[in-house]
């Protein structure tokens, strides 16, 4: 079952889109990893979600209806820039979000505070920006919320205090509720997210499970003994998404069926076949940037 | 369980994969014992910090592969049919690193002569009867 269902989004300002036709579904019991270069929506997404800004066009579901005020106490955000009031200490705003939300555990709050480091008596003004995260993220699972919109909840944070938010979040889904997330750390969405969307340019170009991702796509690679070879039409196989030839070297970036493509390579007349796993920055940097993805693999074999 | 799971979130392996690659190493070495409890899918997911639906996803695939079985409401546990008397889950993990091997030493040009005297002294070194740090 979906708890979010994003469709056909759209959020222009001016006469610039800012979100271009985005869909996505969050499953309940699950988390989400939205990945994409700055500037890309995802906040802008997040914002709409929140009805904090308003869709120019598109659906956003939670559970098969629209956003209404009662959802608010189901729904748990963390916002890019952390909104704190400055004259207000920690303790203050534990204060705050007691009042506005029925659900919301002050204790647990405060635990988490003292998790993270924070000490509570400090005024907002005198956090550094990865308190200032940290306050936004202990307030935020101190809500007992179903729902959780966490845009780029690790930022400012040192190593330790992001892996405690990653833990977190799993222990959300683990109690079966839904979690997106939104990080520029890919390692992070790459561990904790199971289902991933990238998005550029205000749409979704690449999405699915995590894993499913990792196991399709493949970088398939051989050697032809002369630099005037033939791929014998390997290279218009619909799985074949891309072709690099340097020299004798041809590297095939595939969306399925490696081991096939493998086998047709060789049958070819190429030696040296190997089949290259890829990790999600990998995915990643292809989906985005293919020319960049492509210096980036080969700088990798020469080192490895 | 003993604590021997670990995954690499950042390699190009499916972390489900990568979990039931090592329950399997260790059901063959016998680290995890036939009858024996694993971690609910929770408690792995929350240890590895990794999504619970990946750990489901690699105890689905555990139980495909008649490695465990999981009885509701009591946990998930290492089939006591399969490790005491055959070691298949050994069989298998031995038959991929054989074949991963002879895969790499074709694709690097090798012939089936070569590729049998390198395993004929690979057989050698490893499983000679000398008895074990008696190698002469």
């Amino acid at each position: 079952m979906s708890s979010i269902k994003i469709s056909n989004l759209r959020k222009i300002y001016g006469s610039t889109p800012a979100v271009d036709g985005l869909s996505l579904e969050v499953q309940s019991a699950s988390v989400f990893g939205l990945l994409g270069p700055n500037g890309a929506g995802k906040t802008t997404t997040f914002k709409c979600m929140l009805g904090l800004a308003r869709p120019s066009s598109g659906e956003i579901l939670y559970d098969g209806k629209p956003l209404t005020p009662q959802s608010f106490e189901r729904i748990a955000y963390v916002p890019e820039r952390n909104v704190l009031y400055e004259w207000l200490t920690v303790d203050e705003h534990v204060e705050m979000n007691r009042r506005a939300y029925k659900a919301f555990d002050p204790a647990r709050a405060r635990e988490l505070l003292s998790q993270f480091g924070v000490d509570h008596r400090k005024r907002a003004s005198a956090l550094s920006k990865g308190m200032r995260t940290a306050v936004m993220v202990a307030c935020a699972f101190a809500r007992n919320a179903e729902i959780l919109v966490l845009d780029e909840p690790t930022s400012g944070l040192d190593p330790v205090n992001q892996r405690h938010v990653l833990s977190l979040i799993i222990n959300e889904a683990a109690k079966g509720n839904s979690v997106i997330f939104s990080s520029h750390q890919i390692g992070q969405v790459e561990r904790a997210a199971e289902t991933i969307a990238i998005v550029d340019r205000g749409k979704v170009i690449l999405s699915g499970l995590v894993d499913d991702l990792k196991a399709d796509r493949k970088i398939v690679e051989g050697i032809f003994p002369d630099v005037g070879f033939s791929l014998d039409g390997i290279a218009n196989d619909p799985r074949v998404s891309r072709v690099d030839r340097t020299e004798r070297i041809v590297r095939l970036l595939v969306t399925a069926g490696a081991d096939e493509i493998a086998s047709r390579l060789s049958a070819s007349g190429a030696t040296g076949i190997r089949v290259l796993d890829l990790n999600l920055e990998d995915i990643f940097l292809y989906a985005v940037s293919p020319v960049t993805a492509t210096t980036d693999i080969v700088t990798k074999e020469q080192s490895s | 369980m003993p604590a021997v799971l670990t995954v690499d979130p950042r390699s190009g392996v499916p972390i489900y994969l990568q979990i039931v690659e090592q329950v399997k190493r260790s059901v063959a070495l016998g680290v995890l014992r036939a009858g024996e409890q694993l971690p609910t899918v929770k408690q792995l997911a929350i240890d590895l910090t990794v999504n619970p639906n990946t750990v489901a996803r690699a105890y689905r695939e555990l139980e495909r592969e008649a490695v465990i079985e999981t009885a509701t409401g009591r946990g998930s546990f290492v089939r006591t049919d399969e490790v005491e008397s055959s070691p298949r889950v050994a069989v298998e993990i031995g038959r991929d690193a054989v074949e991963l091997a002879l895969r790499e030493a074709k694709a690097v040009g090798l012939d089936r002569d070569e590729v049998r005297a390198i395993f004929e002294a690979a057989l050698e070194r490893w499983f000679s009867e000398l008895p074990k740090g008696d190698s002469q």
